[in-house]
């Protein structure tokens, strides 16, 4: 396990260094130039040549690649071109309200996908299971940037129930509060995160409650499963036991492959809330063509991406003991 | 309850009555950026610009209608066309308890001029030869040549000297002199301002002032109306404007802005440098359909590159306006016509193809350039579009590689910063390479003289020759909006300036 888990690291590696090699050949073959965005439209030409000079974008691409590489390797990623501070600083600042909000809606995707598509399973061609998978459409067809909207206009107009935009305090120590007795951080907490999280889950727990229902009714059709409901098993536990577990298998491998549109999905979700993340970090860098910024970020990612679906694949083997991590 | 009612009501009374702050409010205002640096001399964005009017000082302050007031100086005189001398007030203090002096007036100066700090606004300044302090409380600017619009850029927050150079980061520990200071900024999130209580005026009366980031439109329109912001201004979306003007919950001022949208007619470029076909083409721009049907009314259809707003500006001169028949005779006498009967206008065997850019950040331009696409293609002429990402497109534009390409100017303050670097022969942003002797030398007027009728003059007739030979044919002013709830009372200010909100 420890030998599995130390080579899946090491692999990282060469995925990191191809993940900046191709993320620098985008940004690079990208027109337009950060010196100019940054110097403002009423710049001379002149004051955009001194800027890239001093941005050091006057020398050759594969030097500046190297020295990319050299940074990475010192633990640096360069300073970003607009917020005058280290790259590493102004994602620190970023990625736990974004893990946050990406964590709250991978949960609620997954109660709501589950729930919804076991409901539909064993209520196989009711009203019930009609009902939920018109959910499961209309969650894969809504934009998220729609249904943002129109949350924020129920919940903060309409009812005024929510707070319309801006994060509470930080989920883990509201919770840390909560079990010392003082849950109005909590509350505060998860009144702010309900929207940006449902939000973010809702084409997720679409996706999850058909993988769900088709998958339950895959299982429930098994020589076991009927075994289990003669030996006069209740009902409940031959479904929630018996076909549950095993019809969860390829939900897990599928939850870790969505967590990457989930992290995608945050880029419009942050805007839409101002929440403080890394997606509306990633939409200004990439509008200010902030390079260090926009590698920074895509890194970032992909390494978030790269651990969860290692974590995945750990817990696939806890979830199923006949799989066996060689 | 029954004693503080009729006290409480007086307090909502002479609130009503009296332009100013409500005594003890914390006032939030939706943003549409965070605030890149509080740097005021290197500050890029709006959000900077009107977060740093609050933290600093400048020698002048703009008031609503532009016109410099004193502010840190007290009084100027301008002894000679090329030497402005400045009194500074007394007893000014930078938040972090130092006095104000001439040094650090000169010390933001210098460093601005100095290209080492990259300062975007520095082109505004470089007409200035030397900046020296002639004792505490006197500074003298030499100009190389006359330079009238210098007084309108000395807005410029003034820094503290002793702080930058033992090291102190203005860009996220803003220093000022200004009647707010910073209390908390959670990047991306917010930033609060907290009011400085030794201001020189006396401290402002209110409880504080938060930024509030919200990135997209409509949902900052949606947070002010659920009650979670207090103002909100331009960008907006023109249908949240439409549905929040008609909330008689709130307030609002919509009016002319200090921006152009405009067609930079490109006219280095083979065919678009023949006037007449720039004449023929601009006829086919239908501007009064882009401006109250795709931007809804809130901008106001243009008729030259003076602004309504401005000293200079004058209704008689005016662009080709929409005519597609006149066009036709224009493309006519330049030699064009559909000579083999396809339907597209062909001059020597080549046909009229014409490429309209423009950027994808804004929706609205993308339907204005798609609309003029579809008249100009039912006219004969073979328009094609290119949208790009704002860096991308303004790349081609600075390099001239564009034909026709939509775009906009803001914070037009002076006409001399719409007008010189854009259309003197040796301009810096003059993209297109445009020439023209006689506009040069009404623009070296309008820069020198500081005599304003001559500076209107001047301007006039440049406008004129802009307006008939069309290097740019501007379609709209840009306006501006505000919005905000009965907590908050001010004089709206086109550049989106909240000095009147906390009373000062």
């Amino acid at each position: 396990m420890a030998a599995y888990v130390l080579r899946r690291l090491t692999l990282f590696v060469p995925m990191l260094i191809g993940i900046v090699a191709v993320t620098f050949g985008i940004m690079q073959l990208l027109p337009g130039d950060p010196a100019a965005v940054l110097l403002g439209e009423d710049a001379s030409d002149e004051a955009v040549r001194e800027m890239r000079r001093a941005l050091g974008l006057d020398r050759p691409w594969w030097i500046r690649l190297a020295a990319y590489y050299a940074d990475l390797f010192r633990g640096e990623m360069g300073d970003s071109y607009f917020q005058n501070q280290p790259v590493v600083n102004a994602i620190a600042q970023r990625l736990v309200p974004t893990l946050e909000v990406a964590f709250v809606a991978l949960l609620v995707s997954i109660i709501l996908g589950v729930a919804l598509g076991i409901a539909a399973a064993v209520r196989r061609g009711s009203l019930v299971d009609a009902a939920c998978m018109l959910f499961a459409q209309l969650g894969v067809s809504m934009p998220v940037f729609w249904f943002g909207i129109l949350l924020m206009y129920l919940f903060a107009i309409r009812f005024d129930l929510l707070p319309s935009i801006g994060r509470g305090p930080p989920l883990l120590f509201a919770a840390g509060q909560a079990l010392a007795g003082r849950p109005a951080a909590l509350g505060e907490s998860l009144m702010h995160i309900a929207m940006p999280a449902l939000t973010l889950g809702l084409t997720n727990a679409a996706v999850i409650s058909r993988l769900v229902r088709s998958s339950m009714l895959e299982t429930l059709g098994q020589d076991f499963v009927r075994t289990a409901n003669a030996k006069g098993l209740r009902p409940a536990r031959v479904v929630f036991v018996h076909a549950l577990r095993n019809a969860l298998l390829p939900v897990v491998s599928v939850i870790g492959l969505r967590f990457g549109a989930l992290l995608g999905g945050a880029v419009l979700t942050e805007s839409i809330f101002g929440w403080p993340g890394l997606g509306q970090l990633a939409v200004s860098a990439i509008s200010q063509r902030d390079i260090p910024l926009v590698q920074g970020i895509v890194l970032t990612f992909a390494l978030a991406f790269a651990i969860v679906n290692l974590v995945v694949d750990l817990l696939y083997a806890v979830i199923d003991p006949r799989i066996r991590l060689e | 309850m029954m004693r503080i009612r009729p006290l409480s009501c007086a307090a909502l009374v002479s609130a009503a009555l009296a332009a100013g702050p409500v005594t003890g409010e914390q006032i939030r205002l939706g943003a549409d950026v965070d605030a890149g640096t509080l740097d005021p001399r290197v500050m890029r964005d709006t959000t900077a610009y009107r977060v740093n009017n609050l933290l600093y000082d400048g020698l002048v302050q703009l008031d609503a209608s532009l016109q410099p007031k004193p502010d840190l100086a007290e009084s100027w005189t301008n002894p000679e066309p090329t030497v402005w001398i400045f009194t500074l007030r007394e007893g000014v203090t930078f938040h972090d308890g130092s006095e104000l002096d001439a040094d650090d007036v000169v010390f933001t100066f210098e460093t601005i001029l100095d290209p080492d700090l990259k300062a975007r606004f520095r082109s505004l300044f470089t007409p200035i030869e030397t900046i020296e302090a002639v004792d505490a409380r006197t500074v003298k600017i030499t100009l190389k040549e006359p330079y009238a619009p210098l007084l309108s850029y000395l807005d410029m927050g003034i820094v503290p000297r002793d702080y930058v150079e033992g090291g102190g980061d203005l860009s996220s520990n803003p220093v000022g002199t200004g009647p707010l200071k910073l209390a908390n900024w959670e990047r991306g999130t917010k930033i609060v301002l907290e009011p400085f209580a030794d201001h020189w005026s006396g401290a402002p009366e209110i409880g504080g002032f938060e930024f509030v980031v919200v990135g997209d439109n409509t949902a900052r329109a949606q947070a002010f109306e659920a009650g979670d912001l207090d103002i909100i201004q331009s960008p907006l979306s023109p249908q949240d404007i439409g549905r929040l003007a008609d909330d008689d919950r709130f307030s609002n001022a919509i009016m002319g802005g200090l921006g152009i949208t405009y067609l930079n007619i490109n006219v280095s470029d083979p065919l678009l440098g023949d006037a007449g076909l720039r004449k023929a083409l601009s006829m086919l721009v239908d501007q009064d359909t882009i401006v109250n049907q795709i931007y809804e009314g809130v901008d106001q259809v243009a008729s030259s590159i003076l602004l309504p707003s401005s000293w200079a500006y004058e209704p008689s001169i005016t662009q080709p306006g929409f005519d597609p028949e006149g066009a036709m005779a224009a493309f006519a006498a330049a030699g064009w016509t559909d000579s083999n009967g396809d339907g597209i206008l062909d001059k020597e065997n080549a046909n009229l193809s014409i490429v309209l850019s423009t950027h994808s950040e804004d929706p609205n331009r993308i339907q204005a350039l798609e609309y003029i696409q579809a008249i100009m293609l039912q006219n004969g002429v073979d328009a094609s579009i290119s949208i790009s990402d704002w860096p991308a497109f303004s790349a081609g534009v600075r390099g001239g590689e564009h034909q026709i390409a939509l775009l906009g100017w803001l914070n037009i303050v002076d006409p001399d910063r719409l007008m010189y670097a854009q259309f003197h022969s040796s301009g810096t942003l003059n993209w297109g390479g445009y020439a023209n002797a006689e506009v040069d030398a009404l623009l070296e007027t309008g820069r020198a003289s500081i005599d304003v009728g001559d500076r209107t003059e001047a301007y006039r007739a440049a406008a004129r020759i802009i307006a008939d030979e069309l290097p740019y044919f501007v379609i709209a002013y840009q306006g501006y909006q505000v919005f905000h709830t009965d907590a908050v009372s001010f004089e709206p200010d086109a550049r989106g300036m909240m000095r009147t909100a906390i009373g000062k």
